[in-house]
């Protein structure tokens, strides 16, 4: 197993054969798509592509479980933006007024299109952390000429984060062995042992902050002056090249973007007004 | 080198490059940007997941203490972190890609302006005085004024994420998430850790060194 | 052999202390020697291990006086990065230095910042690889590997980058007795096959001492004995009274001279103290 950002993926996984570029370039460009299109069902077909691709890619289907809290507050929210606090507006049709409140149908369809942008979005990021690990991030950064020190201050943080946690959770085990335990605790009483974690956490990571200088110092690295000029190898693209798979990929996701565009723009396809889903709602609810 | 500073600095002190004191950019400041960035990643997801409102909009989001924190302490270099761990951590909360990319003027924001107003009126980051104190207190909620109005008005109704009426309550959501959770962290966070930290060499006196 | 570092009247004080954490050093070390630095916690063995990469006064603040030469040239008069070429430093804690993704990105990261090209990257890559025995480690990322192999993979890093002078900050404090004699196994040979300058800081003797040529003994902030290895572990009582526990034989033959039943020189490995028993025995049955 290959661990990636979000969670572990087999090793014989074909999504590792992609140069990690072509991955990052998916998810720059096909999170793009869903703010062209207005009809739901294609938004919801781009969802169910992009889970074909995690299903393809061996990722762990498990992980998706951790966003369905996600979806389901995001959705309620945008619901009650959209119902609940949408306001009074005469020149909508009123489906329902239930407890004061009135449900516009105009209002419901925003929502779910709003609804049905985002969710791919998400997915599409979630794709992204599930099959890249931190080196595939790193190549592909490097791949585009990003600066050096952009690329390794990622890198870091990174690091930093994972022994943030690893931290995190010395100090929980060492308050446990001491025979604490904030279960049934209320609310104002973890706030107040977290801001207990917090102090602890900034002080072992300040401290952190000088043995990660000496280190790098001691291995030449620069920031300013003329070591800091130096031409960098970059040995770690070695490891990494392009296949002719990799051009057919970044060839196709770069036209799907401009069909879209053509289409929406040219033709006026992917509107609300030619939805069929939102036209078999719109005839269940009036 | 710096000649042996003396026991008990005053505000003014602090802030002000002694005559003959050396300060530069380097490597330090480096692995400082790249450590609150992972600190406030941990922090501001934790803060993300916890407490939601959609779209990286949080009732209560601990990361405003990495954030403005890290800035009043390491000036240009935490308002660069600032700015850019939210990202990261709303990302892995679930938040689209290009939105939160659309935040980090408003992150910025939030972070940078605790940062000037200790350099600008040369306050104590020990927080030995109300003045202090009021004047940290002033910055959160203007910066967060800020901050929600940019996110809210600029961000998600450019991606149509929201109704005209129900800006308030994000706003309101924002502005709130931050102030409250920055008046439980950043006291105590400066209260706690400046005495030690500006005694650091990477404790930034101007805006990069 | 050529002196290549020179420290002369030196002494450097932090920033907010009242003392200096090291004063009135005086120290020449000669080019491919290998010194065994030894002391108590606290004696200033780190502070003077900075003191000759640079990073004191480079990272730290404080209160220089005297001088500290390296190749003929004052520390603080390299360009940022190039003393570091001349330099290696491995710390103590394996976890704070590890920065890269990988094993290998570890390994290639100083060769990248000193700027060499990808044949001479691959190559020093390949070599170091075979000196430390790291090829199994090589794809894995630093949290999945142990202390020990953290602490090879340190010192692979700084070796690829060929430096002239090789310090080493207790390597070892961190590792168990295996890990240990596995590093000081690369140590021996890299004696063996190169002309490093090798400054150990250690308070493991048994491994140091059969490798060392000379003995350095801080207390208190300043050089409290500098000798050849053999004569420096003569003085057992001044070693004890400083809070030094020499490697078992040499403990116990200067019980032995304590004793009155010894008055050689003190041998400083197991072996090298069979063998001596072995004489001692000749001599008193042929006494008998």
């Amino acid at each position: 197993m290959n661990k990636t950002l979000l969670g572990y993926v087999p090793n014989e996984s074909p999504i590792y054969a992609v140069h990690p570029f072509v991955k990052l370039y998916f998810m720059l460009i096909v999170s793009l798509f869903p703010m062209f299109v207005s009809a739901p069902e294609w938004n919801i077909a781009l969802m169910l592509v992009i889970i074909l691709f995690m299903w393809i890619s061996k990722v762990n289907m498990e992980t998706l479980k951790i966003y369905i809290p996600v979806a389901v507050s995001m959705g309620t929210i945008i619901f009650i933006s959209y119902t609940v606090l949408g306001g009074t507006h005469p020149e909508f049709e009123l489906l329902a007024r239930f407890a004061g409140i009135n449900f516009y149908w105009e209002r419901i369809r925003d929502a779910l299109v709003v609804y049905f942008r985002i969710l791919p979005m998400i997915f599409t990021m979630v794709f992204f952390l599930n099959t890249s690990r931190e080196r595939d991030v790193i190549v592909a950064m490097r791949s585009i000429k990003m600066p050096f020190v952009v690329t390794y201050v990622f890198a870091m943080a990174l690091r930093a984060a994972g022994m943030v946690l690893e931290d995190f959770q010395i100090v929980r085990q060492a308050e446990k062995a001491r025979g604490y335990d904030p279960a049934g605790k209320s609310l104002p009483y973890k706030i107040r042992q977290y801001v207990m974690y917090m102090v602890p956490l900034f002080a072992l990571s300040l401290r952190r902050s000088e043995d990660f200088t000496n280190a790098l110092v001691a291995r030449g690295y620069a920031f300013t002056g003329d070591a800091a000029r130096v031409k960098r190898a970059d040995y770690i693209l070695t490891h990494y090249s392009y296949k002719y798979f990799d051009y057919i990929f970044i060839a196709l996701i770069s036209l799907s973007f401009i069909a879209l565009l053509v289409l929406r723009y040219g033709f006026g396809y992917f509107v609300m007004a030619d939805s069929w889903l939102l036209r078999l709602l719109h005839g269940w609810l009036s | 080198m710096v000649e042996e500073q003396k026991s008990e600095m005053t505000a003014e002190e602090i802030w002000t490059v002694e005559e003959g004191e050396r300060r530069s950019v380097g490597v330090i400041h480096i692995v400082i940007t790249a450590l609150l960035i992972g600190i406030g990643f941990v922090v501001g997801a934790f803060g993300s997941i916890s407490f939601p409102l959609g779209f990286g909009v949080n009732f209560f989001w601990t990361g405003i203490a990495v954030q403005q924190i890290g800035a009043v302490w390491f000036g240009g270099w935490g308002v660069i972190a600032g700015a850019i761990f939210p990202f990261f951590s709303n990302a892995i909360a679930g938040t689209p890609f290009y939105v939160s990319l659309a935040y980090i003027p408003a992150n910025a924001i939030q972070a940078f302006l605790p940062a000037w107003v200790f350099r600008r009126f040369k306050l104590d980051p020990r927080l030995k005085s109300g003045r202090d104190y009021l004047y940290l207190f002033l910055a959160m909620i203007v910066s967060s004024i800020l901050g929600a109005l940019w996110s809210v008005l600029v961000v998600l109704r450019s991606f149509d994420l929201l109704t005209t009426d129900s800006i308030p309550l994000f706003i309101w959501g924002w502005f709130g998430g931050n102030v409250v959770a920055g008046l439980v962290f950043n006291f105590i966070l400066l209260k706690a850790l400046s005495a030690v930290v500006i005694r650091t060499t990477a404790f930034v006196k101007k805006w990069w060194a | 052999m050529s002196k290549i570092i020179e420290i002369k009247d030196y002494s450097w004080k932090y920033i907010n202390t009242r003392n200096p954490a090291i004063h009135d050093i005086n120290l020449e070390i000669e080019e491919g020697s290998f010194i065994g630095v030894i002391g108590p916690n606290g004696a200033g063995k780190t502070t003077l291990a900075y003191s000759i990469n640079g990073l004191i006064p480079g990272q730290y603040n404080g209160v220089k006086k005297g001088t500290v030469n390296v190749f003929g040239k004052e520390v603080e008069a390299y360009d940022t990065g190039s003393l570091q070429k001349l330099v290696g430093v491995v710390f103590s804690d394996p976890e704070a230095q590890f920065t890269a993704m990988t094993v290998e990105d570890e390994l290639v990261f100083g060769l990248e910042n000193i700027g060499l090209n990808l044949a001479e990257i691959q190559k020093r890559l390949d070599w170091v690889v075979e000196l430390t025995e790291l090829e199994p480690l090589l794809e894995k990322p630093p949290y999945e590997i142990s202390g020990g192999q953290k602490q090879r993979v340190a010192l692979a890093a700084v070796l690829a980058m060929m430096p002239k002078i090789l310090i080493l900050d207790e390597p070892t404090s961190m590792l168990d007795p295996v890990s240990r004699s596995r590093i000081f196994k690369v140590l021996a040979r890299l004696k063996e096959e190169q002309n490093n300058t090798v400054i150990v800081i250690e308070h493991s003797l048994e491994n140091l001492v059969p490798l060392a040529d000379r003995m350095v003994l801080i207390s208190e902030g300043t050089v409290a004995l500098d000798d050849n290895t053999r004569d420096f572990f003569q003085k057992g009582d001044l070693l004890l009274d400083a809070g030094i526990y020499p490697p078992g034989v040499i403990r116990f033959f200067h019980e032995l001279h304590r004793k009155g039943e010894y008055s050689g020189d003190y041998p400083l490995t197991v072996k090298g103290g069979a063998k001596q028993l072995r004489v001692m025995k000749g001599v008193r049955d042929k006494d008998q």
